[in-house]
């Protein structure tokens, strides 16, 4: 494929759109990493979850149930109030797992491995409720969900309206998440437990109920990501599949950092853009893949991680 | 002792009557306790969690389907090359990524894992691509999975018991100590690596022959949680656990089979269930004999 710039630019900022999708996903994954160390694989599903409550708002519900049980909302105030019904459900999901999968484990072993493959399990489990109960087909948010827009910024470069929102509220619930983290006594105390747990719950914070606090902040943001994700890719079972790529975001910018999370992922939206404008778009996967081992060869600690202090 | 018991389970299983439909099952359940053994010995006895061992299935399947299919050579030395190309893989990759640690082992395997699958899927030209790799002939009999399931089961049974099975659990329990007492624990680990690439890619291989017909996406990062899930569900650090754990999973997937619907719902579940209720697994990490009344000597209690 020829080189010009044209393309160039319209891949950087379609990279940067899906990067901020990424980073919304990324974020809420390395939050859970930072407080529990383990690799929360459910974190898709909290993703689905969202995609699905968002859809089911705007239509009624009636792919579930055959009909409408609710009035669909877009008379309501459309987008925004399944938006933030998708945010609570995700959010009460992500809570749910911690408390009836996470928790009992946590409470009788230290070994993270039995977390990260419990929450295989769950992905596996909400995966496929919505295979039986929705069924297995790609479906997309209601037309006009979104504005079908695009901006022409000449040369041939146009900037869909929908990949400029995604890119506005992933630096909106970003900043926000920095916010809470910053200004607040919950997050002063995230922090904390992000250092030292034990040391955090020994100095007085609620141990059991900042955990709930943190899955229920990362349900929300994994829920964002969901509903941007099903508008650009159709929403279907399983699509938290492609939280693959925002734990290999996390990774590559260091696990448990989150400006790392949102430096990786942005690399990562980049990297996968621009090797489809000009490679090839079968190879993104592969180059997301290889991104992730050559990081780990050199520099397993990623971009901004704690340094791993085995050293052998 | 233990090897006349594992050859009196193998002659049973190879020559007991059977329907058609039991002898399915018994190659599957051989199929899968090759691949489980493979990555117990990793997983359990040296420590180093794996989430992408379905490429090395992977590997050795494609290397018998193109050597028996496309160069027509007899299946035994094929499937013998699959275990030997998932090893030659496993060195290449173990080389630079045994130095990570715990967690990021894991997470490197998803992402070696995942990079051997989408090459196969992109190799058309070897592989035939995504759609998959018809027409192998049925090499995997009953009678073969069962031999080979025999005879890889006494191997390692026999290597876990032996020095390098000691130097494998030493540098699991205490990386440091180990090799301060003079263990050389790297090449330990690769030992560990490249003995269960081999399994798993004969595992693999096997499964080729049985089905027919192989896929890039049966090895997808599913089946390596799978395999790994097994082995943690039938006790880390316990073989026979591990044959256990696999024997379960396999009858209890074929028994759901009618509601396939539900069956990846139930194994979710079930993934879930373990963790919360018995994560220490079925056996632990003790061996089946452990648990037999009056034993006399022999044998160290962890």
């Amino acid at each position: 494929m020829d080189f010009n710039f044209s393309t160039l630019f319209q891949q950087v900022i379609n990279g940067l759109s899906l990067g901020s999708v990424y980073a919304l996903i990324a974020v809420g994954y390395s939050l859970v990493y930072s407080i529990l160390s383990f690799s929360n694989f459910a974190h898709g599903g909290f993703l689905v979850v969202g995609g699905y409550i968002c859809y089911g708002l705007l239509t009624g519900f009636d792919v579930a149930f055959g009909r409408e049980v609710l009035l669909s909302v877009p008379s309501m105030g459309g987008i925004w109030l399944a938006g933030l019904g998708a945010m609570a459900g995700a959010g009460a999901v992500a809570v749910l797992t911690e408390r009836l999968a996470y928790k009992p484990i946590r409470e009788h072993t230290s070994m993270t491995l039995y977390l990260l493959i419990a929450s295989m399990g769950v992905s596996i489990v909400i995966e496929n409720i919505f295979v039986i109960l929705v069924g297995g087909r790609f479906r997309a948010l209601p037309q006009g969900t979104f504005p079908a827009a695009t901006f022409d910024l000449g040369g041939g470069v146009t900037v869909n309206a929908s990949d400029l929102l995604s890119l506005g509220f992933a630096v909106f619930f970003l900043g926000g998440l920095q916010f809470f983290l910053m200004r607040t006594r919950w997050g002063l105390a995230i922090r904390a437990a992000a250092c030292d747990l034990r040391t955090a719950g020994l100095m007085g914070v609620n141990v059991s109920r900042l955990i709930g606090i943190v899955f229920f902040v990362a349900g929300i943001l994994a829920a964002v990501g969901g509903v941007f994700l099903s508008a650009r890719y159709t929403l279907y079972p399983q699509l938290g599949g492609i939280t693959t790529k925002a734990f290999v975001a996390a990774v590559i910018g260091g696990l448990g950092s989150l400006p790392g999370a949102v430096v990786g992922s942005l690399l990562l939206g980049l990297a996968e853009m621009l090797t489809a404008g000009f490679v090839s778009s079968q190879m993104r996967d592969l180059v997301v893949f290889s991104m992730l081992v050559i990081m780990l060869l050199i520099k397993p600690a990623g971009f901004f991680g704690k340094q791993i202090s085995d050293k052998i | 002792m233990k090897n006349a018991v594992f050859a009196l389970i193998g002659l049973a299983l190879a020559f007991a009557p059977m329907s058609g439909y039991q002898e399915g099952i018994v190659v599957l359940l051989c199929i899968n306790c090759i691949a489980a053994m493979g990555v117990s010995l990793l997983t359990g006895f040296t420590g180093i969690f794996t989430l992408g061992h379905a490429a090395y299935m992977a590997l050795g399947a494609y290397t018998a389907a193109i050597m028996t299919v496309r160069h027509g050579i007899n299946w035994l030395p094929a499937v013998m090359s699959g275990g030997v190309v998932a090893v030659a893989v496993a060195w290449l990759i173990g080389v630079p990524t045994l130095r990570l640690t715990g967690d990021y082992y894991a997470i490197a395997s998803i992402g070696l894992g995942e990079a051997i699958r989408l090459v196969l899927e992109n190799w058309r030209s070897l592989t035939k691509g995504a759609r998959g790799f018809p027409g192998i002939e049925s090499y995997t009999t009953r009678f073969v999975a069962v031999a080979f399931f025999t005879a890889m089961g006494i191997v390692m049974f026999n290597l876990i018991n032996s020095r390098l099975g000691r130097e494998l659990k030493a540098s699991r329990d205490d990386r440091v100590a180990a090799s301060l007492m003079g263990f050389d624990t790297p090449s330990s680990r690769m030992k560990a690596l490249l003995i269960s690439a081999f399994y798993c890619g004969v595992s693999g291989a096997l499964l080729g022959g049985y089905m027919n017909f192989i896929q890039p996406s049966m090895f997808d990062m599913m089946k390596s949680t799978e395999l790994t899930a097994v082995v943690v569900f039938g006790g880390l650090g316990s073989m026979s656990g591990a044959l256990l754990g696999s024997a379960l999973v396999t009858s209890v997937m074929e028994y759901f089979r009618d509601i396939s619907q539900y069956r990846m719902l139930i194994y979710g579940a079930l993934l879930v269930l373990i963790m919360v209720l018995r994560p220490e697994g079925l056996l632990g990490s003790r061996e089946v004999w452990d648990f037999l009344p009056n034993r006399r000597g022999g044998g160290i209690k962890p």
